[in-house]
């Protein structure tokens, strides 16, 4: 097994995931010295009326509730604000976000906020610039997550918080609250959990640490994710993919953005494709290209793709191409399953492909030089044509 | 993978490791907002030269409060008051542990009396007694070991009352976790194998035992590869940098493991011999485990067959059928044992018979076990093990262990 000569590693996420997890959540609050939560969700989780199932959850606990459900796509300064004024004057001593994407990222800025004067928020964005732990934050996930919800991140309007205190105390994975709301929220969900878990267990920053979110997020991912698109009332399954989703987002938050991660978020933000389904397609692309490259461990991300028996089974010069090739039919049999919904290629992405270079240059100029311009523009060039990287 | 219908886990220990991770304490208190921390250790430690290497990779950025260096075998109730006070006369705002499981236990101890501002440590005994985080505590292992520093778990004995108080709560698990090769690479052969063999044992039963979930399955079995793939190794080369890095790693990760699965019958077994013969944990728990591992086999034979993997390698896996590879665990054990023994020259026990104290003379006697039949019954990881057992199974069980012949299987019940 693989060790490095020095690795750092922290996840202060607490898991609580299953049957009847919500019902927890009054307890976990009181362990955590808060009794009055304010839950902090948008209107489509409203009317897909899990703010009712939370509600039932705390029916009997004796804790008080504030609600606040209008948390839009695109929220803004003002928004944290005004609900930093809702925090105080209602006396609440903790966060709850019901769902993903913007929700959580206003839920945990709005408790930097309520934490630290709000006035100087901006001046806290940045890398490591909090100091000291905030106050309790809960997450109780949808299953239409972008990556960055256990993670140590945080964006609004042009500002990216980083930090670990900024991670949820505690994420609540419940059956009732990870349903399957389309097939192209689940895949993408899906995909961002495990571009992510991928690029942590074979990165340069690798360790064993992470690795144990890591491989489990894998795992989970390989395992459930065709056959919850097949049957999207697979109960086990969501909850595992949900499971992924949390566990792949702790890893990330230990690493250097890799290369399916930095070009993937480009793509989706240049042509508005969601991340999970970008990362998706270049998934197998990437991984082709950090095995091409000395020094990073592709080799064993064939065990949580694929079984013990297969892994050793397969001569060690033969575990990266399989973990590869495992990829590439994930990539197929997802197209396959949605009858074509999910592209395999940036061409079927529908991008053009005379932006592939502008897309290589952009990556570049953004500043990720961790990889070159070439390399940033070889790697797109496969993934829009569909070619693998060992067919040249 | 497994899910079970309902799991948590929890592992906030930050962990900072390396073969230089000891100068990275400064920036670990210094996050933690903490200045002045009293340093407890025990005499072994001391001796052995580990403090001085502490100190010197600190001492031009920290101001230390205090060295405490006397913490006995197994942390005292009147230990933890006396250095509590130590703590409070000498201003310090932090803790560091540097030893083994009773070092770290004692801190976890200092920590709860001086956070919580009391003179009664046993109010807080028991689970979930603790409401809000305690002072800063940074703990280096020295062994390999107990994985204390990630658990949320302490044990101090109250001599005067000969009991052994248990301490349960997540605000217990240290702050950061710091595994610098330094601190292992004079371990006594003999510590190294008993201690490697407490962390084996301790993600053996957290991935077969009733509280398993998906990443304490994880941790344990990168520990269980990282502990069988690097102990030979270490007691070949006792100076292997990255040898011991890799199973003070291990050891960590069996500690996450098992702080968040429990364990079973081996250390149901082990504790009771423990208090009632005096018998050293790891050696203790690596005797027992294939007898535990015979005894569970019955309900859980398909998780122990996946652990031939982590365990013995690719090419064993490979080569042994699939409905045999359980029992290959359990003989892979028993000779991994029987390596240890032979490579510190018989101390390593591989059954209680030939446990021998210092002295040379038997420390479990064939008339003890009833003894330790009796106190077993009253131990609390019993819960977690995948079959029942009352005072006959753990008699049976421990005459086996005994005498060092395989558990006669016709006679285990099956619950």
């Amino acid at each position: 097994m693989f060790m490095p000569d020095n690795y750092e590693f922290i996840c202060p996420v607490k898991t609580n995931s299953g049957n009847r997890a919500l019902e927890h959540l009054s307890f976990e609050l009181e362990a955590l010295s808060a009794r009055k939560p304010l839950i902090v969700t948008d209107k489509n989780v409203t009317r897909r009326g899990l703010i009712r199932k939370m509600i039932n959850a705390f029916k009997d606990s004796g804790v008080t509730i504030g609600i606040f459900d209008s948390i839009p796509d695109v929220p803004d300064m003002q928004l944290v604000t005004e609900l930093s004024n809702i925090y105080r004057n209602g006396e609440h001593d903790a966060i709850v976000a019901l769902g993903c994407g913007s929700i959580v990222d206003v839920a945990k800025v709005v408790n930097i906020a309520v934490s630290y004067n709000v006035r100087i928020l901006r001046d806290l964005a940045g890398d490591n610039l909090i100091a000291h732990p905030l106050g309790p934050f809960v997450l109780v996930p949808t299953l239409t997550g972008n990556g960055y919800e256990t993670s140590k991140f945080a964006f609004i309007e042009d500002l990216t918080f980083s930090s670990y205190f900024l991670m949820p105390d505690l994420v609540i994975v419940d059956s009732r609250t990870v349903k399957s709301e389309s097939v192209q929220t689940t895949v993408a969900t899906t995909m961002v959990a495990l571009a992510h878990a991928t690029e942590a267990y074979t990165g340069p920053a690798k360790n064993p640490l992470a690795d144990t979110y890591a491989y489990a997020a894998i795992q989970y991912v390989k395992e459930n994710l065709i056959t919850v698109l097949k049957k999207p009332r697979d109960t086990e399954g969501l909850l595992a993919l949900a499971n992924a989703a949390s566990m792949a987002g702790c890893a990330f938050s230990n690493m250097k953005p890799g290369l399916v991660h930095i070009l993937g978020e480009t793509i989706s933000a240049m042509f508005h494709i969601a991340p999970g389904i970008c990362m998706g397609i270049l998934l197998p692309y990437g991984m082709e290209y950090t095995i091409q490259m000395n020094g990073y461990h592709a080799y064993d991300v064939l065990l949580p793709l694929s079984s013990f028996d297969e892994y050793a089974g397969t001569a060690e010069n033969l575990k990266a191409g399989k973990a590869v090739n495992i990829m590439y039919e994930m990539q197929q049999d997802l197209y396959t399953v949605t009858g074509g919904k999910i592209p395999r290629t940036l061409e079927e992405a529908n991008i053009p492909k005379y932006m592939v270079n502008d897309i290589a240059e952009k990556v570049f100029k953004d500043g990720a030089k961790e990889f070159g311009v070439d390399d940033y523009r070889m790697v797109l060039e496969h993934a829009w044509e569909g070619k693998p990287l060992s067919w040249v | 993978m497994y899910l079970p219908g309902y799991y948590e886990f929890y592992s906030r220990v930050k962990m900072i490791a390396g073969h230089d991770a000891l100068e990275k304490i400064p920036g670990a208190l210094s996050d933690l907002h903490a200045k002045k921390p009293l340093i407890v250790t025990d005499k072994g430690v001391c001796h052995a030269g580990l403090i001085d290497i502490v100190t010197d990779a600190i001492k031009n950025s920290v101001t230390i409060g205090a060295i405490a260096d006397d913490v006995p075998q197994d942390s005292d109730l009147q230990i933890v008051n006396r250095l509590a006070t130590l703590y409070r006369e000498n201003g310090c705002d932090s803790l560091i542990a540097v030893g083994g499981g009773s070092v770290m236990d004692t801190a976890k101890g200092i920590n709860i009396v001086v956070s919580e501002n009391t003179d009664d440590l046993m109010k807080f005994s028991g689970a979930g007694r603790l409401k809000r985080a305690l002072k800063p505590l940074i703990v280096i292992p020295t062994t390999a070991g107990t994985g204390s520093e990630a658990t949320l778990v302490a044990v101090i004995a109250d001599h005067k009352r000969q009991r052994k108080m248990l301490f349960v709560s997540y605000f217990l698990v240290p702050d950061a976790a710091i595994l610098d090769s330094r601190m292992t690479l004079s371990l006594h052969p003999v510590m190294t194998a008993s201690t490697a063999m407490d962390a084996l044992c301790h993600a053996i039963e957290a991935y077969t035992c009733l509280a398993k979930n998906p990443l304490s399955d994880s941790c344990a079995l990168a520990a269980i590869n990282l502990i069988s793939g690097n102990l030979l190794k270490v007691m070949r080369n006792p100076g292997d940098k990255d040898g011991r890095l890799a199973m003070a790693t291990g050891a960590t990760l069996a500690g996450m493991a098992f702080s968040n699965s429990m364990v079973g019958m081996v250390h149901t077994l082990g504790h009771s011999v423990g208090s009632v013969c005096g018998a050293p944990h790891g050696m203790a728990m690596s005797l027992l485990l294939p007898y535990g591992l015979e005894y569970n086999m019955h309900k859980v034979d398909r998780f122990i067959a996946e652990l031939l993997l982590p365990l013995a390698g690719s090419e064993i896996f490979t080569w042994t059928p699939k409905h045999l590879r359980a029992e290959r665990v359990i003989e892979y054990v028993r000779q991994l044992n029987q390596g240890l023994h032979e490579a510190t020259d018989g101390r390593h026990a591989r059954f209680f018979k030939e446990l021998l104290d210092r002295d040379g003379s038997p420390m479990v006697s064939k008339e003890k076990l009833s003894d330790i039949a009796r106190a077993a019954l009253g131990d609390g990881s019993l819960f977690y093990n995948p079959e029942e057992l009352d005072y006959d199974d753990f008699l049976m069980v421990l005459e086996h262990a005994w005498e060092g012949v395989p558990l006669d299987r016709s006679r285990i019940k099956k619950g």
